[in-house]
């Protein structure tokens, strides 16, 4: 129902380029395709010493779960765009970082069909209905993940992790992050930096998240402000949880290099579509999901926040825009 | 008075047509609520229907007697009444029904449609009349709770009416019958009937 | 001017005495949908009281027997003499089912809860006439992860606290459970499969020595020779 108005709306917009600032939806591109596709493509660079680290540590488990998501992901875009009779947009790779993303987020040893419904729900529910590209409220490698997150309790939750056939060391271990909240077991800072440890494929390794990281803000693909709020958030609240908390060993360096917290700064918080268009915004929105995340693993059940916080903090997105975009004076 | 739809045509609009739930958007709250098993859903549409069809009925017979201000009131007593009657006689007979709708059937009493089929039909038309289209209103509920109920029970658990009608190795959907669930299965069914109708539209 | 002024109050007067001829409908309604409501729950009251009270009281043949041994019992027609009993240990007071048959103490069923993962857990738990073993338990109530936590309902998982010994605390393991008190945890909800560990002990404790004043009260007014120790 909704086709008619948009597909007329397209070509109006490519005749109207003319007037000089248009403040509308992210991405702000003056060439829509060709500069999606770049970021993109960035994008797929910055994740190659993350996916590199995952197969290293997970070896064939990381590279049939990034197959797919990878594959159902693209085939899923192929699909919906169909059904929505719009051109294929599988060119401008928006929804192979989704599959990436997505696969880097699950855990190693998750059985087919979650990374298959996962990325189904990632394209379909969190992206294509609300619009495709550039339409989405939600990051939608997070709307996959949470969907079986929820559904697949049993694959996913902290015990999903661990599995003691697969002949892999990492996997034989809880995660860093059950162990402390679970027993109590500190891991040493240099395997949490290097990342031959347990977790979702993408998270394990700190280096891998700050090289890819690096590189994306270096290019300008991903704004510093997003990772710098979220480190920022966590160093104080870990911080301040550090002097008046327990002395246990479990210190905010710990907090910052475990779990998925700098893929999700650098990788999942910096989608541009679902965060804040403005600097200050930008900033505002990655401490947010540094307070989500650390409340979360201080007083939640789960052991990890990062996805949980994205989402929320996605969700107060046009809030946060509302605050910071400057008004035209006089209005 | 002569504008006003038959028996008969009020009873096909409320199946389809004007679908209380597809249609018209209303009596949601047990809609996403109860529809996570068929047995919950059916049991809910069948309240609905005894209040529906009781309520119309009785406001149908006194529509003469109503006064513009006070319409509201009357009905409300009067939905209340029977949603209390139902409700009293699931605790006696269907007790674990009863415990596992929980609060969803005292909400009948707010629940918009059987308030909404008062205010349009039967405060208007004769008794027959209105209880042509507090049934055909009740079908098209159920129709839409089991819709809902039956996907969500499917996915979720891999049963039907409690009776496992997927294979074993069938992970369950854990989230289909949660909340969630809800909200996702009757957005997408909502945009597949939608779909369907802008497709007659154009089409006929 | 003047007239309008003048009839203004006498209208407000005729129109509240208005209201009260106007809902005469409401009124008679009202009495008439009160009358039937009140004779409905008068006939249903007692019913749903029994519902509520069945609920709990269906569960105790199986939760001491066991499922198959209260069938044979169901079948061979005797009755089970099932009494309630509120005791109280420190600040706590617990339900407790006696179940007797022929004069014959057969069992208790503690009703106990306590906290969970996600909310309360609501549970009745089965012990031999001696307080010495674990013979049933049933989860009355619980919010736990579903999925997870909520596996606690499985008879799978609850059949391996029958014929645990009470002696010992229970203690939850994640591997396998080869000591008599060990239990094991449900996959991926350590918490909740301890919750109910925890549930059960304290209930044990709290009530091991009001059940067995209980039960020597019991077999001294009873003329069986068998109970006498």
């Amino acid at each position: 129902m909704n086709d008619t108005p948009n597909t007329t709306e397209i070509p109006q917009d490519d005749t109207k380029r003319a007037p000089a600032i248009q403040v509308g939806h992210s991405p702000h591109l003056s060439d829509a395709s060709f500069t999606t596709r770049r970021m993109m493509i960035d994008v797929l660079i910055a994740l190659v010493p993350v996916v590199g680290m995952a197969v290293y540590v997970f070896q064939f488990y990381a590279v049939f779960q990034l197959a797919v998501c990878l594959t159902t992901c693209l085939a899923a875009e192929a699909l919906f765009t169909k059904m929505r009779q719009r051109p294929l947009s599988l060119f401008d790779f928006s929804a192979a970082v989704t599959g990436v993303i997505l696969g880097l987020s699950l855990p190693a040893t998750a059985p087919w069909y979650v990374g298959v419904i996962a990325s189904v729900v990632a394209i379909g529910i969190g992206k294509v209905i609300f619009g495709g590209v550039g339409m989405n409220l939600f990051n939608p490698a997070m709307v996959g993940r949470a969907f079986v997150m929820i559904a697949f309790a049993g694959a996913m939750a902290a015990s999903g992790y661990e599995s003691l056939q697969t002949g892999i060391d990492a996997i034989t271990q809880a995660t860093p992050l059950n162990a402390f909240k679970q027993m109590g077991i500190s891991t040493p800072l240099k395997d949490l930096f290097l990342g031959l440890t347990n977790g979702s494929l993408g998270e394990t390794s700190a280096l891998a998240c700050l090289i890819g990281g690096a590189y994306l803000c270096i290019r300008r693909t991903a704004s510093w402000e997003i990772p710098a709020g979220v480190i920022a958030a966590v160093l104080v609240m870990g911080g301040l949880a550090d002097i008046f908390g327990s002395s246990d060993n479990w210190t905010v360096i710990h907090h910052l290099f475990s779990g998925s917290l700098l893929f999700g700064a650098f990788f999942i918080a910096t989608d541009p579509v679902s965060s804040p268009l403005t600097p200050k915004g930008k900033f505002i929105f990655g401490a947010g999901i540094g307070f989500f995340i650390m409340v979360l693993r201080f007083f939640s059940g789960y052991p990890e926040g990062v996805m949980f916080a994205v989402l929320l903090m996605n969700a107060v997105t046009p809030l946060i825009n509302r605050w910071t975009i400057p008004r035209v004076m006089g209005e | 008075m002569a504008d006003q739809p038959t028996a008969f045509e009020r009873f096909t609009q409320g199946v389809l047509p004007e679908n209380p739930v597809y249609r018209q958007l209303l009596g949601l709250c047990p809609t996403l609520a109860v529809t996570n098993s068929m047995q919950g859903a059916l049991t809910m549409a069948g309240a609905v229907l005894f209040v529906l069809l009781c309520a119309n009925v009785i406001i149908s017979l006194i529509r003469d007697l109503l006064k513009p201000h006070l319409r509201i009131v009357i009905f409300t007593l009067t939905i209340a009444t029977f949603v209390t009657i139902v409700d009293r006689f699931l605790a006696a007979y269907m007790y674990q029904m009863s415990k596992n709708l929980g609060p969803y059937i005292p909400l009948i009493i707010v629940n918009c449609i059987i308030i909404c089929r008062c205010e349009v039909c039967a405060s208007k038309q004769s008794p027959f009349t209105a209880a042509a289209d507090a049934v055909g209103q009740s079908l098209g509920f159920t129709l839409a709770l089991a819709s809902i109920a039956a996907v969500r029970e499917i996915l979720g658990t891999g049963m039907f009416f409690g009776i496992r009608v997927l294979p074993e190795m069938w992970p369950d959907w854990v989230i289909m019958v949660l909340p969630p669930g809800a909200f996702l299965t009757f957005g997408l069914l909502l945009g597949a009937v939608n779909w369907v109708a802008a497709r007659k539209k154009t089409e006929g | 001017m003047n007239a309008s002024i003048d009839t203004t109050p006498e209208k407000k007067k005729t129109s509240h005495g208005l209201f009260i001829i106007q809902a005469w409908l409401v009124l008679l309604l009202a009495a008439f949908f009160g009358a039937a409501l009140a004779g409905i729950q008068l006939s249903l009251a007692p019913k749903i009281e029994a519902n509520k009270l069945n609920e709990t009281l269906d569960k105790v043949p199986e939760l001491i027997l066991g499922a198959e041994a209260a069938r044979t019992f169901k079948d061979s027609g005797r009755e089970m003499n099932i009494d309630r009993q509120y005791m109280t240990t420190g600040t706590k007071t617990y339900s407790v089912f006696k179940a007797a048959a022929d004069n014959e103490l057969l069992g208790w069923v503690i009703k106990a809860g306590g906290q969970g993962y996600a909310d309360k857990i609501e549970l009745l738990v089965g012990v031999d006439k001696n307080i010495a073993g674990i013979t049933g338990l049933f989860i009355l109530d619980q919010k736990e992860t579903p999925g997870l936590g909520n596996k606690i309902m499985t008879p799978e998982w609850r059949r391996q606290f029958i014929n645990k010994p009470t002696q010992k605390p229970l203690t939850v393991v994640k591997t396998k459970a080869d000591a008599p008190d060990q239990i094991n945890a449900i996959t991926g909800a350590t918490i909740s499969s301890r919750a109910v560990c925890d549930i059960i002990n304290q209930s044990l404790n709290n009530l091991r020595q009001p059940l067995e004043n209980a039960a020597t009260a019991t077999q001294q007014t009873s003329d069986n020779p068998q109970e006498t120790k």
